[in-house]
């Protein structure tokens, strides 16, 4: 997994890119936590991931719900279909923030 | 077309890409349509998952390998995963409650949702655990 980060205003754009999966959400979560803590806007792009399994979807519930301990949301945009899919296996699209 | 192949992998995390290159590969020989594949493949990565995080639990930097075999004979696909850490008790093992919504707690669920059947076999000697996932396809 590798990731880029681009900043507008309140709002921090996390591009992820690859396969999340055990091995690499700790690394997520090392780069997305701090910004959601410190109160931004989070936007996490995910049009690169190309597969996620239930660790990764932690990694979501766990930046959503962060996002509304600090008052603020993270939006996740440009799901990849295969992405998608597992986010609906764990009916969690009504429940994240999609865009 | 029936097949049986196997592959070990060494009990840690950054098996789990290896785990699915595997899986990729042999349902690529099975001709299977890139939605399906991809289910299977996330269900055998939940289950080996599983084994690095729950029957290695506490042990770290283990050299022990656990096996995966993927096999199709008259159109039913049979994964079997091995090895060789704590004993699991099958009766234990449950997914949380989809509306309890919290991290963790769903690759059990994905595999039940992806497989007809997951039943754990006590028939190895040379293994502690042995998982079967099943599906006709």
């Amino acid at each position: 997994m590798s990731y880029k980060i681009t900043e507008e205003g309140n709002i921090s754009t996390v591009f992820l890119n690859g396969e999340i999966d055990m091995d690499v959400t700790e690394k997520a979560k090392e780069v997305i936590l701090p910004i959601v803590e410190s109160g931004k806007e989070v936007h996490l792009n995910l049009k690169d991931v190309s597969y996620m399994d239930s660790s990764g979807i932690s990694v979501l519930i766990e930046s959503h719900q962060k996002a509304l301990e600090n008052n603020t949301k993270v939006v996740v945009k440009e799901v990849s279909k295969s992405v998608l899919k597992v986010i609906m296996m764990a009916k969690l699209e009504q429940i994240l923030n999609l865009e | 077309m029936d097949l049986s192949e196997s592959k070990d992998f060494l009990v840690h995390t950054a098996s789990l890409k290896e785990v699915r290159v595997f899986s990729r590969e042999v349902f690529d020989k099975l001709k299977l349509d890139n939605e399906l594949k991809e289910e299977l493949v996330l269900a055998i990565a939940e289950a080996a998952q599983n084994i690095v995080k729950h029957a290695y639990k506490g042990v770290e930097n283990t050299t022990d390998h656990m096996q995966i075999k993927i096999s199709l004979k008259d159109n039913n696909l049979e994964i079997g995963f091995f090895d060789k850490g704590k004993p699991v008790v099958a009766e234990n093992i449950q997914h949380r409650k989809l509306d309890d919504i919290k991290p963790g707690g769903l690759g059990t669920f994905f595999i039940k949702q992806i497989m007809d059947d997951a039943v754990f076999k006590k028939d190895q000697q040379q293994w502690v655990n042995h998982l079967i996932l099943s599906k006709k396809i």
